[in-house]
């Protein structure tokens, strides 16, 4: 189903921009998806933007209080790149604030998934998956650090792409862990990401990282199941994946599993690397040259911005407080430096046998807890909860989550990793899978 | 008493390490700004690959290894001047690593040459802080040594060699140096920061060499410690910080790729002034002294130097002489000049703006027509019309170079010339 095309061909009511602002203000206020909807719209296919993402002259915080009221006077290149081809911003998602969070509750708003409002959306990119799931002719422009988008995107019943890294700029993106980060993209079809990636792609000479690479629609019949990961999956989810892969193996697919005894390290690496990082990139949040404003300039420096940091959440401050110590000149080696070189054995591993095959996994070990459960978990099950997404985060791989099943009517989903551009790989496996399994949508604002 | 250093020195870009911002002095504060050299969250550093290419010549040039692939970290900290709150810099994927220079009875060690990024300026008022981010970005290369430096002259003679190694480089280590200063005499290394220019930084080592001497002498030990420098009384005095090593807490930085430098070109010839002295001096007979002060800091005078002693049949001793003409007279000696110029010295006529002028017309100096007689005349005409000439000389007789040159300027005769009758006739008038 191309809904982009096809909102293009259609003749579009007068005030149908209107309207649709109207009723997305009703179902926004019960989900919570977007922290500012743009009502200036008036033309071109809608198009949200995850609140980490700049867009000129548009308020962006990252669902942090401590960036409340910051306009960045520029616009991020992905968004600049479709803007151009005619997508329009109908405003900034809701996210765990600054991306910390895998179910969208660390937020001034938590979000809600449309399926059961008292369950959580999944996160980081909550409100992203919510708009996604709710309009009909809708893309989302979301980022994902551990797999920030295939969480939500599988909690809510939708596809979420994410790119290899450096196939799409991160210059406009309020970094979480730049090692890791990758802007991606949530639709209701793959072939909407085959659309969004064409428009997108490529180097950009402001973002050092980025690359230019030519993607083929590589095709592979062999699936691999790690064992690793399998054996951790909550047995509601076993048994739908079980389904789900016969399925696959009577469409002619060739499913393997195989062991990889290095994965089992991916949570504490992607935790020490990812708060590393993030401790370093949150530090520039001072409370004094945008966003929260301390009016007292009283003080000495050190208090001053010791006073405007309060404004962090709660696993902001963990991460600053773990990160710092992570990096500190005693313990930097026992972890930073360790864990470095696990990722570089981590992607060699999984390389070698991505060549001829996908890996092939649930994309959440449980179904969307509700928001009660999840405010409940302690910090060390919040992050086991990224088990089967980080992996390719890691190893800067793509990866895609499709809804695959639906569990007393609860979306679940399935994610397939290809290799270092393969992304179109990916894409055509969900093309395919898309002509035999109808996904369900509880909304369609928005339809013609 | 050891010594290390560590120099900061801007790198001569038309623009700033990590955006196009640019690099010169701007009329008013923040205007040469931009998200990246503001730190503006969404940003990201791009490296200027003209600030790695002179970093790398600047490496060659003092004998580093260089490293063929470059990384950058970050250090954090919190200063009001670091808009990101923290830096980006190098560690072990500096430029230049393990490198040396050679004084002349000793050799500094080079540890590593990193590039780095210069904070905001600070400029602090009475009542309040003002941050001016002009500064924020502007490329520096820090260059650290060991603490080889065991003497005064040795410090001098040190930051003497790297600022006319650097010049011939392009990088003007004076105009904005700054440095940290490691000096300990006992156990404890004691550091002074931020000390800037060559000759705060030789007053900051003197003080603290006398103070860290008297402590010794008193039988205590100087406490390691970080002090800064207070110009206005040459000075040192404790920062008051806490005696931990400074922890940074650095990590690589993510957003910039390893960087290979193999493709930059070293387009900057790379030599030692103290080498072409020696060379030069050897040669032609010269003084060694003498070329080096010329030409330490001055490429065209290095190169009229070569070319009036290998284009042109002058004497070398009269090549040299025009060069120092050129010193007080600057771009009006020129290799069109030169040689007339030399003329001017070799009959004797003291060189001032005038006779540069004359120079610049291409006037050559008159021909030597004038007889003895009217040398006499005009001797005669000057010590009548001012007998304080004479009354001074009766005082001083040092005052005869005074009248010879006074009489030389006024009646256009070479100053030899009138040397040679001077006294004779000045023995009349203090009879």
């Amino acid at each position: 189903m191309k809904y982009i095309e096809e909102f293009l061909k259609k003749e579009k009511p007068s005030g149908y921009y209107n309207k649709l602002l109207e009723e997305l203000g009703g179902l926004n206020r019960k989900f919570g998806a977007f922290n500012f909807i743009n009502k200036q719209i008036s033309a071109g296919f809608p198009m949200s933007v995850k609140d980490n993402i700049c867009v000129k002259g548009m308020e962006t915080t990252a669902s942090s209080k401590i960036l409340k009221g910051y306009i960045p006077p520029f616009s991020a290149t992905v968004i600049k790149r479709l803007e151009k081809e005619g997508f329009s911003i109908l405003g900034k998602t809701n996210m765990d604030e600054f991306g910390f969070g895998s179910f969208g509750i660390n937020s001034e708003t938590p979000a809600k998934n449309p399926f059961d409002e008292t369950r959580v959306a999944g996160g980081s990119s909550s409100g992203a998956a919510i708009a996604t799931a709710i309009l009909k002719y809708h893309v989302a422009v979301a980022e994902s650090t551990g797999g920030s988008i295939a969480a939500p995107a599988s909690f809510c019943g939708v596809v979420g792409f994410t790119p290899t890294y450096g196939l799409i700029s991160r210059y406009g993106l309020i970094d979480y862990s730049n090692s890791l980060d990758k802007i991606g993209f949530m639709s209701r079809s793959s072939e909407d990401i085959r659309t969004l990636m064409g428009k997108s792609i490529g180097k950009d000479p402001a973002d050092t990282t980025s690359v230019d690479a030519v993607l083929n629609n590589v095709s592979k019949q062999r699936l691999v199941i790690v064992d690793e990961l399998y054996s951790k999956i909550d047995k509601n989810i076993k048994s739908s994946f079980d389904n789900t892969v016969k399925k696959l193996s009577s469409a002619g697919f060739k499913i393997e599993h195989l062991s990889i005894p290095e994965i089992d390290y991916s949570i504490p690496v992607y935790y020490i690397i990812s708060m590393a990082e993030a401790s370093t990139n949150l530090a520039k949040f001072t409370g004094f040259k945008y966003g929260l404003k301390v009016d007292d300039f009283s003080k000495g420096y050190n208090d001053f911005f010791t006073e405007a940091r309060e404004a962090f959440g709660e696993e902001a401050k963990r991460k600053i407080l773990l990160g710092t110590f992570i990096r500190g000149a005693s313990v930097r080696s026992k972890y930073y430096e360790k864990a470095l070189k696990i990722r570089r054995a981590i992607k060699d591993k999984m390389s070698s046998f991505l060549k001829d095959s996908f890996v092939i996994s649930p994309t959440m070990p449980v179904i969307a807890p509700t928001i009660k459960e999840a405010q409940s978990f302690t910090p060390l099950q919040n992050y086991s909860m990224d088990l089967l997404t980080i992996p390719s985060n890691l190893c800067g791989f793509p990866s895609i989550s499709l809804p695959s099943d639906y569990l007393n009517g609860l979306p679940v989903g399935i994610q397939i990793t290809g290799g270092q551009f393969e992304d179109m790989g990916l894409v055509s496996f969900g093309e395919e899978w898309e002509k035999s399994f109808k996904y369900n949508f509880k909304y369609n604002l928005g339809d013609l | 008493m050891k010594i290390g250093l560590e120099v900061h020195v801007a790198l001569p870009t038309h623009s700033k390490l990590f955006c196009s911002c640019s690099t010169e002095d701007a009329d008013q504060p923040n205007t040469n700004i931009c998200p990246i050299c503001m730190g503006f969250p969404g940003s990201k550093p791009s490296l200027n690959k003209e600030a790695v290419r002179i970093a790398k010549s600047v490496s060659k040039a003092l004998n580093c290894k260089i490293n063929q692939s470059i990384s950058f970290v970050r250090k954090t900290y919190f200063y009001p001047d670091l808009p990101k709150s923290f830096q980006i810099t190098q560690l072990a994927g500096s430029i230049g690593i393990g490198g040396e220079i050679k004084l002349s009875s000793s050799t500094v060690r080079i540890r590593r040459i990193q590039i780095e990024e210069d904070p905001a300026r600070i400029i602090r008022e009475s009542k309040y802080t003002l941050l001016d981010f002009n500064r924020s970005g502007i490329p520096l290369i820090e260059i650290v040594t060991d603490p080889d430096i065991t003497s005064e002259d040795q410090l001098r003679e040190f930051l003497s060699v790297l600022r006319s190694i650097l010049y011939y480089i392009g990088v003007d280590i004076d105009k904005e140096m700054k440095a940290d200063l490691n000096i300990s005499l006992g156990e404890n290394r004691v550091e002074i920061k931020n000390v800037t220019g060559i000759k705060n930084l030789i007053d900051a080592s003197r003080y603290e060499t006398k103070r860290q001497g008297e402590i010794i002498k008193s039988g205590r030990q100087p406490e390691k410690e970080t002090r800064s420098y207070e110009e206005a009384s040459q000075t040192t005095v404790s920062s008051r910080e806490k005696e931990t090593d400074e922890e940074y807490g650095y990590i690589y930085e993510p957003d910039l790729t390893d960087f290979s430098v193999s493709g930059l070109e070293i387009k900057e010839d790379v030599f030692d002034a103290r080498q072409i002295s020696r060379e030069i001096a050897d040669k032609y007979s010269l003084d060694y002294k003498t070329i080096l002060e010329l030409i330490a800091l001055d490429k065209d005078a290095l190169n009229l130097l070569k070319h009036g002693l290998e284009k042109t049949n002058l004497k070398p001793d009269l090549v040299l002489n025009a060069l120092e003409a050129k010193k007080r007279f600057g771009n009006a000696v020129n290799e069109k000049s030169l040689v007339l110029l030399a003329g001017y010295i070799e009959k004797g006529i003291q060189i001032d703006r005038e006779i540069i002028k004359k120079v610049e017309n291409g006037i050559p100096p008159a021909e030597d027509v004038i007889s003895d007689e009217k040398i006499d005349d005009s001797i005669e005409k000057e010590l009548s019309s001012s007998p304080d000439l004479v009354e001074r000389y009766k005082k001083n007789p040092k005052v005869v170079d005074f009248i010879v040159s006074t009489i030389s300027k006024k009646y256009g005769i070479p100053q030899k010339k009138v040397a040679v009758r001077i006294k004779d006739i000045l023995a009349k008038y203090i009879k």
